[in-house]
C-alpha cells in the first residue's frame, strides 16, 4: 500500500541575498512518521522549517503540509502545524505565567474557550509543569521553558509538528524526557514529526526516516533502518594484536577487499567489503602471516559514519 | 466558542506595554496633562477677568487652543504603545511563534492597531468629557454660566482629526517597527513621529483670532481634519501593503 505523504517539498528554494539557504529541495515525509533532518550548522535546516510554517516565502518551488500549499493556503498550513522554533525556551513571554502563555496561544490557535482550560491542564500535567503553572515563564528553568514551548506547539492538536533542535539547550535528563515525549506522542496520536537536529544519536534513536542536508541541498534520504543496512555493505572491524602493529597493518593492507586501515594505539580499524565472505579470509591471512590476534570484533555501524561520509561528499 | 483573535492580540499587547513602568506613567501623565492644562487655562481666565464682553471674547479665542491641546496629547500615548508592539515581540523573541499562529496579516495588524487606538481614544474622549465637566463645575461654583469648551466645532475636530491622527501614528510605528530591532530605538523614533504628526494638530491654534469669525474657524478645522484623514489613509495603506512576515523574520 502506498504511504500517505504529510509533508511534500517540491523544488523549494530560498536565498538571503547572495546566499542560497535552501536549494531546490525535494522531499516527502510520510504521515505519522518521525522524520529527522540532519545537517551541520548553517546547512539550511531552520530555513526549511521556517518555510514550511510559512514564516518565510520561497523564491522558487513550494511545499504542501497536510495537503495545504504553503503559498496558496498559508493560514491553513499554520492551523495544522505546531512549531517549536530554534532556542524555543527563549520564545515565551517572560512576564506572563506558564498558564498565561498557553492561554494566549490557545486563543490565537482558535482553541475554544470551553476546551482551553482542560487542554492546558492536560498538557501541563503531561509535561509535569502543572505545579508551576502560575510561575512567570521567565522564572522557569531552561528545561521547563523548553517543555512549556513544546506544550504551546501541541495546544491545538496539530497534524504536523515542526521541531527545530528540540533538545539542543537541554541537559541529558531533560533531553531524554523530550525524546520519550515525542515517541509517546507519535504512538498515541499518530502526529507527523519533522525534527531538525545535528544530534546524530538522537535522530538515530527516535527518527524512523532521515535526510541529510548540507548547503541547502538534500544529500541523502531514506528510512533509518535501510540506511543502516546500506552501511552494512561494508563493515568495520577492530583487530587487536599482540606484538608489532605495523607488521599486522602491512599484512592487512595487502588484501584487495580491504577498503581502509587505520591504526589506533594497540589495534587496527579495518573496513572490508562484502564482510560475510571476507571476514574469515582476513582472519586467515593474518594468522597465516604469524600475527597473534587478541581481538577480532565487529564495530557497530552508526549513522555518524554515514553522515560524515555524505557530508564529505561521498553521497550516493 | 473561540475569541476574536485581533482582540486577543490587542489585549495582550496593551498589557505588555502597560507592564513597562515608564510607558504606564507616561501614558497616564500625558493623558491627564491635556485636561489639566485646559481646566487650568479656563480657571485662570475666570479668575483674571470679570464677566463681560472681554471675558466672552477671550473664551472664543481660547476655543481652538483647547481643542488642539486635547487632541495632541492623545497622539503621544498612541505612539508609545505602538512602539512596543512588533519591536517588543522581536526583542523578546516572541515574534516567530506569534507569526506561526493562524493569525492573518489583517488580524495581526488590527490587533496591534486596537492595542494603541482604544486607550488613546479613551484618553481623547474621556479627557474632553472630563475637561468640560471639571471646568463647568469650577465656573458654576464661581457663579459663571455654563461654557462649552471645546466648543461644537472643536468637539467635531477632536472626534474626527484625533482618531485619524492616532491611527496614522500607529500605522507609521508599524511601518517603522519592521526596520528597528530594539524597543529603546523604537521609543526614540516614536517620539519623533509624534512630534512631526502633532504639527497639523496645532494648526487651528494658529488661528486663535478666528474664534471671532466662525466661518474661518470651520474652514481651519475642516482643513486640518482632511489633512489628518489623508495622512491616516496613506500611512494605513502603506502599513498593510508593506507588512511582510518574511522581512520581519529575516530582521530578527
Amino acid at each position: 500500500m502506498e504511504e500517505s505523504v504529510e509533508v511534500r517539498i517540491l523544488g523549494l528554494t530560498k536565498n538571503f541575498d547572495q546566499i542560497v539557504a535552501v536549494d531546490h529541495m525535494e522531499l516527502n515525509v510520510p504521515e505519522g512518521s518521525i522524520f529527522g533532518l540532519l545537517g551541520p550548522n548553517g546547512a539550511g535546516k531552520s530555513t526549511t522549517v521556517r518555510l514550511l510554517c510559512t514564516l518565510l516565502k520561497p523564491v522558487e518551488g513550494t511545499a504542501e503540509v497536510a495537503d495545504f500549499d504553503i503559498l496558496q493556503a498559508p493560514v491553513k498550513v499554520r492551523e495544522v502545524t505546531g512549531v517549536l522554533p530554534e532556542e524555543a525556551n527563549h520564545t515565551l513571554y517572560p512576564a506572563m505565567s506558564a498558564y498565561g502563555n498557553l492561554e494566549y496561544f490557545g486563543r490565537l490557535y482558535g482553541v475554544s474557550e470551553e476546551d482551553l482550560p482542560g487542554r492546558i491542564q492536560e498538557l501541563l500535567e503531561f509535561m509535569e509543569l502543572w505545579e508551576r503553572k502560575d510561575d512567570k515563564a521567565g522564572e522557569l528553568s531552561t528545561g521547563n521553558r523548553q517543555r512549556l514551548a513544546l506544550c504551546r506547539a501541541l495546544l491545538h492538536g496539530p497534524k504536523v509538528l515542526l521541531l527545530d533542535e528540540p533538545t539542543a539547550a537541554l541537559d541529558p535528563v531533560a533531553a531524554k524526557r523530550v525524546r520519550e515525549l515525542i515517541l509517546s506522542l507519535s504512538q498515541k496520536s499518530g502526529q507527523t514529526f519533522f525534527i531538525n537536529s545535528h544530534n546524530l544519536a538522537e535522530v538515530q534513536r527516535i527518527c524512523d526516516r532521515i535526510a541529510i542536508i548540507d548547503e541547502g541541498r538534500i544529500l541523502l534520504t531514506g528510512k533509518t533502518a535501510e540506511l543502516r543496512e546500506k552501511l552494512q555493505a561494508q563493515q568495520e572491524y577492530r583487530i587487536r594484536v599482540a606484538g608489532d602493529l605495523s607488521e599486522a597493518e602491512s599484512v592487512v593492507k595487502s588484501a584487495d577487499y580491504v577498503e581502509s586501515v587505520q591504526s589506533e594505539v594497540d589495534s587496527l580499524l579495518v573496513v572490508i567489503t562484502d564482510p560475510i565472505e571476507n571476514n574469515s579470509r582476513l582472519m586467515r591471512t593474518l594468522l597465516d602471516a604469524g600475527v597473534k590476534i587478541v581481538e577480532f570484533a565487529e564495530e557497530e555501524a552508526t549513522l555518524e559514519d554515514l553522515y560524515l561520509e555524505v557530508i564529505k561528499g561521498g553521497a550516493s | 466558542m473561540a475569541r476574536n483573535r485581533s482582540w486577543v492580540v490587542a489585549m495582550a499587547d496593551f498589557k505588555a506595554a502597560m507592564a513597562l513602568r515608564f510607558v504606564k506613567f507616561g501614558i497616564l501623565g500625558l493623558g491627564s496633562l491635556g485636561p489639566i492644562m485646559v481646566v487650568a487655562t479656563v480657571v485662570s481666565t475666570v479668575l483674571l477677568l470679570p464677566p463681560g464682553p472681554d471675558y466672552d471674547m477671550l473664551m472664543l479665542f481660547m476655543a481652538p487652543m483647547v481643542s488642539t491641546m486635547l487632541a495632541l496629547f492623545s497622539v503621544i500615548p498612541a505612539s508609545m504603545i505602538s512602539a512596543n508592539s512588533f519591536v517588543g515581540e522581536k526583542e523578546q523573541n516572541t515574534l516567530e511563534p506569534l507569526l506561526a499562529t493562524p493569525l492573518t496579516d489583517g488580524q495581526l495588524l488590527l490587533g496591534k492597531l486596537l492595542a494603541s487606538f482604544i486607550p488613546s481614544g479613551i484618553m481623547l474622549f474621556g479627557g474632553t468629557a472630563v475637561s468640560i465637566v471639571a471646568e463647568n463645575v469650577i465656573l458654576m461654583s464661581l457663579g459663571r454660566p455654563f461654557t462649552l469648551l471645546p466648543d461644537v466645532p472643536g468637539i467635531i475636530f477632536i472626534s474626527l482629526a484625533g482618531p485619524a491622527m492616532i491611527l496614522a501614528v500607529v500605522s507609521l510605528m508599524i511601518l517603522i517597527s519592521g526596520r528597528v530591532s530594539r524597543v529603546y530605538e523604537a521609543y526614540q523614533v516614536s517620539m519623533l513621529v509624534a512630534l512631526v504628526l502633532i504639527i497639523p494638530m496645532i494648526v487651528p491654534s494658529f488661528f486663535i483670532g478666528a474664534g471671532l469669525d466662525q466661518s474661518l474657524v470651520w474652514t481651519t478645522y475642516m482643513a486640518t481634519i482632511l489633512m489628518a484623514i489623508a495622512i491616516m489613509a496613506v500611512t494605513m495603506v502603506l502599513a498593510v501593503k508593506r507588512f511582510n512576515r518574511d522581512t520581519m523574520i529575516r530582521l530578527t
